[in-house]
């Protein structure tokens, strides 16, 4: 029976999917689970595993056309089993200008039974004695070698080479990003692949033009998904959520001292450095228990309080910003809030993140402590509802029992959005995490 | 140090060893008062008399079988062969019984011949008197072959070969005679069956002997200007032959040329490449090329012989296209 394979569902938000490869062609032999195709949307890059064994019977969707999740991409069918009629003629169009080129149901009809394995050169392999017994020692196989000798013969030279590739693999790219580079006369050298496996995408050759545009007055940048994505997100969120925003002082040596007070023991049970970060994600999830409606998503005209804490931490990248949200932040302990942040913030950086950790936050957390930014306003991450913003810690004059005193203090901000949290609850949980975060002993008794 | 011809040296190898030992004659063809067709025994009658020096009739097989005998009861014996193509009229002598003496009598008697010969073609010589058929020698177990290819080698190896107590075919070179080089003026020996590296390189190997190291380093000089890094190894005894040297030679650079003045066929390049192909092929980077006298008599018509004597002509491409095996 012919099983058919769609573009999958990629996560809540995510209505598009373009396949930018597919790894198998018509008439393959496929084993279910293994990856046929590989989709990117406008967030990640995916590999797609076939549903079923059997043949590829049917490419729907070529590379490079945007479809909605769910399109119809392929048929597979069992082996001796003819394609059904009704998929014979569904075809989607490639993109523009290469139509015919890509369609690959217009290949050769299409084959049922396994294809023949090509012939392989019969005769003996060419090759010197230095260079067979190389190949030997390294386990090269000679008839993958290209001969450079005198007449083809394989040299050491030439076996050298066939080694090397497994040091430094050839660089990835995928087929669409091969093809805009080769249009635009951009080297592959040197850009970083943010695709499955370090494989250069689309949007990898866009950004590194896009780079080499930036440093410049008077130029006309692309914007790339991810800045699509930002600019859509963030007027959408602007235009409909209505923002209010609340700061308070927070007096940061309780919490410094405190991570300096169980720091050296902390790493040596568990090989982890806490960062203020850290402390901060957990003590916010443990504030947003005291305060559920700060987890909460508006839709349509119910509020839906979600039912896990998801802390979500802004990663500034240089072509844009990622949000991974760490899970159940309220739940887990510190050891696991630093395992997950570090983990997290090392794969936004390799662009390897999930849909489901970009997708899963409940509240958001953008701190800027490392600039000299005294406070700042925040738009709500869609569709959450608060999001608190982090000053850097400064030196502040306090009066202290008639004495004045210099304390380290940190303005935090909180954004909200006022059609389902009203002011005073904002301000409620504003002050409850500064009280949680100034008495860290208290706070963090259980963590 | 002193200057001196190829030829010179042996003739002091020759004084040397007269002064030191009387046992040691010498017998040949006009080597008394004609001094050897190549000079090689000049003034040696006048200082040691005809007693030691005997000029022999033109008879090989006959002076060849006396030197035999003298030396089973006690000379040492040292006979020049004018051209290396008239051993073929005392072959009996020399393979039946200067070789086998010491093996069929249980090692009783003890055959302490040299037998001096020189090959070589480009003296307008013709095809009976310029062959370099060496190789024929080595054939013979029994028998060492020696191949001196500088007037220090031709020095040192003489002495040994007259200390030596078994029979030794001593090569000489017609064309290396009036090249001079570096001697020490007292004696010295050159241990039989050590190679001598003429020349350090690191991209190919030439094996060569007799007049062949001397083209081999001028051709090696040539391909230095193209940046090809040439070793040459100088076997200078060809029995025994120093496989050691050679093969880690051969280790190093991965290609090897051998080249040799005998004909290609069953010659000692082909002798020296069967020898790396069975114990040091996997270091090969590229086949083994022979360089040598092609399969036909020396011509005697001047053009055609210098055509037809292996030289730089000849080593330079053999070079640049084993280098093609990169």
């Amino acid at each position: 029976m012919a099983t058919e394979v769609v573009v999958p569902m990629l996560g809540i938000t995510v209505e598009k999917g373009t396949i930018v490869e597919w790894l198998k062609s018509e008439g393959d032999l496929v084993e279910k689970g293994e990856i046929i195709f590989i989709v990117e949307t406008e967030k990640v890059t995916t590999e797609v595993e076939s549903p079923a064994s059997g043949i590829l019977a049917k490419i729907i969707v070529p590379v490079g056309v945007e479809v909605p999740v769910l399109t119809l991409a392929a048929v597979i069918t069992e082996p001796g089993e003819e394609l059904p009629a009704e998929y014979a003629t569904r075809a989607i169009e490639g993109p523009p200008g290469k139509a015919k080129v890509k369609t690959q149901g217009e290949q050769a009809p299409v084959s049922t039974t396994p294809p023949q394995t090509p012939a392989t050169p019969t005769g003996s392999i060419e090759a010197v004695p230095a260079a067979r017994k190389l190949a030997q020692e390294k386990g090269i196989d000679l008839k993958t070698v290209s001969g450079t000798g005198p007449g083809g013969i394989i040299v050491i030279h030439d076996v050298e080479a066939a080694l090397k590739p497994r040091v430094e693999p050839a660089v990835k790219v995928s087929t669409l990003a091969r093809k805009l580079a080769e249009k635009e006369g951009i080297p592959l050298e040197g850009i970083e692949g943010t695709g499955i496996r370090g494989r250069i995408m689309q949007d990898d050759l866009r950004r590194a033009a896009e780079e080499k545009a930036a440093h410049g007055l008077g130029k006309v940048v692309q914007m790339n998904s991810m800045r699509k994505v930002i600019a859509r997100r963030m007027a959408e969120s602007a235009v409909n959520a209505p923002h209010i925003y609340f700061f308070t002082d927070v007096w940061m040596e309780p919490i410094l001292d405190f991570r300096q007070d169980i720091l050296p023991d902390f790493e040596k049970k568990f090989g982890l450095r806490p960062s203020v970060n850290d402390f901060l994600i957990k003590a916010v999830a443990l504030n947003i228990l005291d305060f559920p409606i700060l987890n909460a998503t508006l839709k349509g005209e119910e509020i839906h309080i979600l039912p896990e804490v998801n802390i979500c931490l802004a990663v500034a990248l240089p072509e844009g910003l990622m949000v991974p949200a760490i899970a159940n932040a309220d739940k887990v302990g510190l050891a696991g809030i630093i395992q997950q942040r570090k983990d997290l913030v090392q794969r936004a950086r390799s662009g390897k993140l999930s849909m489901d950790e970009l997708e899963r936050g409940t509240f958001t957390i953008s701190s800027l402590t490392q600039y000299d930014i005294t406070y700042f306003t925040a738009i709500l991450n869609p569709p959450q509802s608060g999001i608190l913003t982090v000053g850097k810690t400064r030196d502040e004059l306090a009066m202290v029992d008639g004495e004045v005193e210099v304390k380290k203090v940190s303005t935090f901000g909180l954004s909200v959005d006022h059609r389902i949290i009203d002011g005073a609850v904002a301000a409620d949980f504003l002050q409850n995490l500064k009280w949680k975060l100034e008495r860290p002993s208290f706070t963090f008794l259980t963590v | 140090m002193r200057e001196i011809t190829y030829a010179q040296a042996i003739n002091e190898a020759l004084r040397q060893c007269m002064k030191e030992d009387e046992r040691v004659v010498l017998l040949g063809e006009d080597i008394g008062v004609y001094g050897g067709i190549f000079q090689v025994t000049a003034g040696l009658l006048d200082e040691f008399g005809k007693e030691r020096v005997i000029d022999t009739p033109i008879a090989e097989a006959g002076f060849v079988g006396a030197c035999v005998g003298a030396a089973l009861t006690g000379m040492r014996p040292v006979v020049e062969i004018m051209f290396i193509d008239f051993t073929t009229v005392c072959m009996d002598m020399i393979i039946n019984q200067m070789a086998k003496m010491h093996y069929m009598f249980g090692g009783q008697g003890k055959v302490p011949v040299v037998l001096r010969v020189n090959i070589g073609a480009g003296r307008g010589a013709a095809a009976q008197h310029s062959q370099s058929f060496h190789a024929l020698f080595m054939h013979i177990p029994g028998l060492y072959v020696v191949a001196p290819s500088t007037p220090y080698d031709a020095k040192g190896l003489m002495i040994e070969a007259i200390k030596n107590d078994n029979p030794v075919i001593f090569v000489e070179h017609k064309k290396l005679y009036v090249e001079k080089g570096d001697v020490p003026a007292e004696g010295y020996t050159i241990p039989f069956g050590k190679a001598e590296i003429k020349r350090e390189g690191s991209d190919l190997t030439i094996v060569a002997t007799h007049a062949m190291v001397m083209r081999s380093l001028r051709a090696a000089e040539e391909a230095a200007k193209e940046g090809i890094d040439v070793e040459v190894v100088d076997p200078r005894t060809l029995t025994p032959f120093d496989k050691v040297t050679i093969l880690k030679s051969v280790k190093k650079t991965g290609r090897l040329l051998v080249a040799d003045e005998g004909h290609k066929t069953c010659g000692v390049a082909a002798e020296i490449s069967a020898m790396v192909a069975e114990e040091g092929i996997f270091d090969l980077k590229a086949p083994v090329v022979r360089v040598c006298s092609p399969d036909t008599p020396v011509p005697f018509s001047p053009p055609l012989e210098q055509a037809y004597i292996p030289d730089v002509k000849d080593l330079l491409p053999a070079l640049k296209r084993l280098m093609e095996y990169a």
